[in-house]
């Protein structure tokens, strides 16, 4: 086949020598890689049967509770480590790392008694001191812990974090005793409790972070007090975690390791849990909703959310500082038209701001100001504004981050157009321009979705107070301030609902937002996995989840 | 040879520089930060943060920090990922990219070369219908179709793979046959074009005249001259291939560089949009400059001109 001329000939036979094997080299890798093939299905499950294998859908920035910020890094900090009470998914906090604690009568005192077995995961004993430690670390503005304000209400902490004052001792933290931890607030918070089961109350082992620095949460640095240790954290591919044997409570932990797989895409998510590689998934595709909600019930799982989907109105630009115009353009929306004919994803018609699950106790039920489909009120309120049918409205721009967002606002856009007679552009923006805009307050109409650290209709609505860094209709509202300061300074609960339920009503009466839905998170789950539980936070719980074998 | 490899690199160092600079300022300028979050931080925390990771020196200062920085060949810490450095980000994720590139860049030249050889050398037959359509199909279906294609068949019904993952050695197959189809199709429809052109040349004609087989008249003397276009093509498909393929990654989940670089742009990682840049800049014009030279190598022409 080769030239007759060896000394021609040679080079031509190397070249296709070496495409040869090359080519075999290929074959042959193909052939191994096939020798894989029977076993690579199960390539995440290891020898034992409590291996829970988790979509992670953010890579966390760090595992460190000081400065994580997403509710998906504490999916993997909470299974680390644990803070003196742990959020429940349903009702009061519950003990974690404190035993107990008590409120003094003027609400101003808390007293956490630690349990005195705990160990820290290298064998050291959980002190108070730990704690304070971990606070001091959280407060000190060298840190820039992106959610030091989750410590405000504790005595002098806001001083403290802002460099105001310099001497920690002054901070409302004591620990008269080893397993004893005292804190002093500036006011009574009645939901205090649930301020300190939030991620960055979550403690450090201080001697750790000291010794590693910023590498303090690699896989084999880190020490926590929780069900698990870190055991691998391949970036952007997995984190493991493997039980804790000097957790206080191991009997109780049934997991021998969970997994976190990481997954962009909730399209790749979903094609791994179809080929059995993950069993909890963090979303469905919204084409597959109803294929999954008909077909395999028993895998589909439904969280409704305390997350409330609005449009914020900004009250800085005409006609927008009109509060006819804002509530005309709120009342002509069909929130049921959007939630079940376009979403299906079990979110609910949102005709005010705070969620179902924030509401409290004392929530009076629906109330007349509240945004219901009304076309023909809008359209009254509209005329009475000065534009008659629409004529004369300037054309508005609603702007969002995400291109699957355009379908609600295109209904909306249609909305305005049959009931109003008004014209309203969208224009899609990515995430951090469009929250940069929201800031800036360079934009007409914003979709926006609220985020919560704790449970708290309070919390959320202070969002729009006038200084709030979250107030992105820019509205000022003296009265809502105040009913605001009213409501925090209630040491009781009940009365503390009851204004904030008033000041809901003024925000709504103003309408310098309108909700359109509240979210839920729709979710697959391997019927193998019992025990699981999660709450409207997004926080999840592992301490009663085991898999069953059979 | 000399004078032109040196004049080419002084002038890619001199682009790098550009390139550096402007992607620096570019970044900042866009709107929002990295610490631009859903959840807003108080206006002393935001100031905390942004001492914290020295944003609150005057701009031209960090330039100037940043530029000395990199003469020690640091790339700086990660905003995003405040327990990594850019340093160690890249050196973690491109050898990743780099072996699902080279896998896919092998099967990519083997399948585009032979089929586009094949396609030129039996000209209007079936074999050439059969693989100029497999070049039209390859370029028109895009990767996001194939992948999720092959995963539904090879994962999902047939259970050899694993649907998504970077753990063990099957789990290269998929992607990279992905990948290497999509690079596979240009090569052949290049090679096909340029092997056409050879192959009517007159010292084509005189090889056989003088008795040459026809296998030793392709391999030999028309292959040399065929590839010229494949060869041009290479220098910045290989940057772009062993750069990491955001959509590969994504769709198969694989912990390359590819998805950094625009996770990086999204996150406002501002080192870390930096570092990939300066990666791909680098890799890019270093390509370019091989290529260069292998053209001047391959086709006396061009070293004749420099």
């Amino acid at each position: 086949m080769c030239g007759s001329s060896p000394n021609v000939g040679r080079p031509a036979s190397r070249f296709r020598q070496k495409g040869l094997q090359f080519a075999v080299a290929l074959i042959l890798g193909a052939l191994t890689a096939g020798g894989f093939l029977p076993g690579c299905r199960r390539a995440n499950v290891a020898a034992s049967d409590q291996v829970l294998r988790l979509s992670q859908r953010n890579e966390p920035g760090d595992l460190d509770p000081a400065t994580a910020g997403l509710p998906d890094d504490f999916f993997i900090i909470r299974a680390l480590s644990e803070g003196l009470l742990l959020p429940a998914s349903k009702g009061a906090p519950q003990p974690a790392a404190a035993e107990r604690f008590t409120v003094s009568g003027d609400g101003l005192t808390y007293t956490f008694q630690l349990r005195p077995e705990a160990k820290w995961s290298n064998g050291d004993p959980v002190v108070a001191a730990d704690f304070i430690s971990s606070y001091r670390r959280v407060l000190d503005p060298a840190t820039a812990a992106p959610k030091a304000d989750l410590f405000f209400p504790v005595k002098s902490a806001r001083a403290f974090a802002t460099g105001a004052l310099r001497d920690f001792s002054q901070v409302g933290f004591s620990s008269p005793s080893a397993h004893t931890l005292v804190i002093q607030l500036e006011q009574p918070t009645p939901r205090f409790p649930d301020l300190v089961a939030t991620g960055p109350w979550i403690p450090v082992h201080p001697a750790t972070v000291a010794k590693f620095g910023r590498d303090w949460t690699r896989p084999g640095n880190h020490v926590g007090n929780g069900p698990f240790t870190l055991v691998e954290w391949r970036p952007q591919q997995r984190i493991v975690v493997r039980r804790n044997s000097r957790y206080h409570r191991v009997n109780a932990i049934r997991l021998e390791e969970i997994q976190f797989l990481r997954f962009d895409s909730g399209d790749t998510e979903e094609r791994a849990y179809r080929a059995g590689q993950v069993d909890v998934t963090m979303s469905v595709p919204a084409t597959k909703l109803t294929g999954y909600e008909r077909g395999r019930p028993a895998e589909f799982h439904r969280t409704p959310l305390a997350e409330t989907h609005y449009l914020a109105f900004n009250t800085t630009r005409g006609p927008l500082n009109d509060p006819r115009v804002r509530r005309a353009l709120a009342l002509a929306i069909d929130r049921d038209v959007i939630v079940e004919r376009l979403l299906q994803g079990g979110q609910l018609p949102a005709t005010r701001m705070l969620p179902p699950v924030l509401r409290g106790a004392s929530d009076v039920g629906r109330r007349p100001q509240e945004f219901r489909h009304d076309p023909a009120e809008a359209a009254r309120l509209l005329a009475a504004a000065g534009f008659p049918a629409g004529r004369g409205f300037p054309k508005l721009e609603v702007t969002a981050w995400s291109p699957s967002q355009s379908r609600v606002l295109e209904a909306v856009q249609e909305m305005w157009r049959r009931s109003l007679g008004i014209e309203a552009g969208i224009l899609v923006h990515e995430l951090k321009v469009h929250l940069d805009t929201l800031h800036t307050g360079n934009y007409d109409i914003g979709f926006v979705a609220t985020l919560l650290d704790w449970p708290d209709g309070l919390a959320l609505l202070s969002a729009f107070a006038s200084e709030s860094p979250e107030n992105f209709p820019h509205w000022q509202n003296a009265a809502f301030d105040r009913a605001l300061t009213a409501a925090r300074a209630h040491g009781d609960r009940p009365s503390q609902e009851r204004d904030t339920l008033a000041a809901e009503l003024l925000l709504i009466e103003d309408a310098p937002v309108s909700p359109v839905y509240f979210n839920a998170r729709n979710w697959l789950m391997s019927p193998r996995v019992r025990g699981w539980q999660d709450d409207p936070l997004w926080t999840r719980f592992y301490h009663d989840v085991y898999l069953e074998t059979k | 040879m000399f004078r032109f490899i040196t004049t080419r690199f002084l002038q890619s160092l001199f682009a790098l520089f550009l390139v550096i600079s402007a992607t620096f300022f570019m970044v900042r300028f866009v709107p929002g930060g990295p610490f631009t979050a859903e959840k807003a931080v108080t206006p002393e925390i935001l100031r905390n943060l942004e001492a914290h990771y020295g944003l609150d020196k005057p701009l031209y200062r960090q330039y100037l920090d940043y530029l000395g920085s990199l003469l020690h060949a640091d790339l700086g810490p990660s905003f995003k990922y405040p327990n990594r450095t850019v340093n160690e980000i890249i050196a973690d994720k491109v050898p990743v990219s780099a072996e699902l590139g080279g896998i896919s860049l092998g099967i990519a030249l083997v399948i585009g070369i032979s089929l586009g050889t094949l396609a030129a050398v039996k000209r209007n037959t079936w074999i050439d219908y059969v693989a100029s359509s497999f070049g039209m199909i390859g370029i028109s279906i895009p990767t996001f179709v194939v992948g999720p294609l092959l995963v539904l068949v090879f994962a999902i019904y047939l259970g050899w793979f694993n649907a998504s993952g970077w753990y063990m050695p099957a789990d290269r197959v998929l992607p990279a046959v992905v990948l290497g189809i999509a690079y596979a199709a240009p090569i052949s429809r290049l090679t096909r074009g340029g092997m056409l052109e050879v192959l009517h040349q007159d010292f084509i004609r005189t090889a056989r005249a003088k008795g040459a087989s026809e296998f030793r008249v392709v391999t030999r003397h028309a292959l040399r001259g065929g590839l010229l276009p494949v060869v041009s093509y290479l220098g910045p498909a290989v940057a772009g291939i062993l750069t990491g393929s955001f959509v590969i990654e994504t769709i198969f989940q694989i912990p390359g560089i590819g998805r950094e670089f625009v996770n990086s742009a999204f996150n406002r990682d501002y080192t870390l949009v930096l570092g990939t840049v300066i990666l791909y800049a680098v890799l890019i014009m270093g390509l370019n400059l091989v290529v260069d030279v292998v053209q001047a190598w391959l086709n006396p022409k061009v070293r004749l001109e420099a």
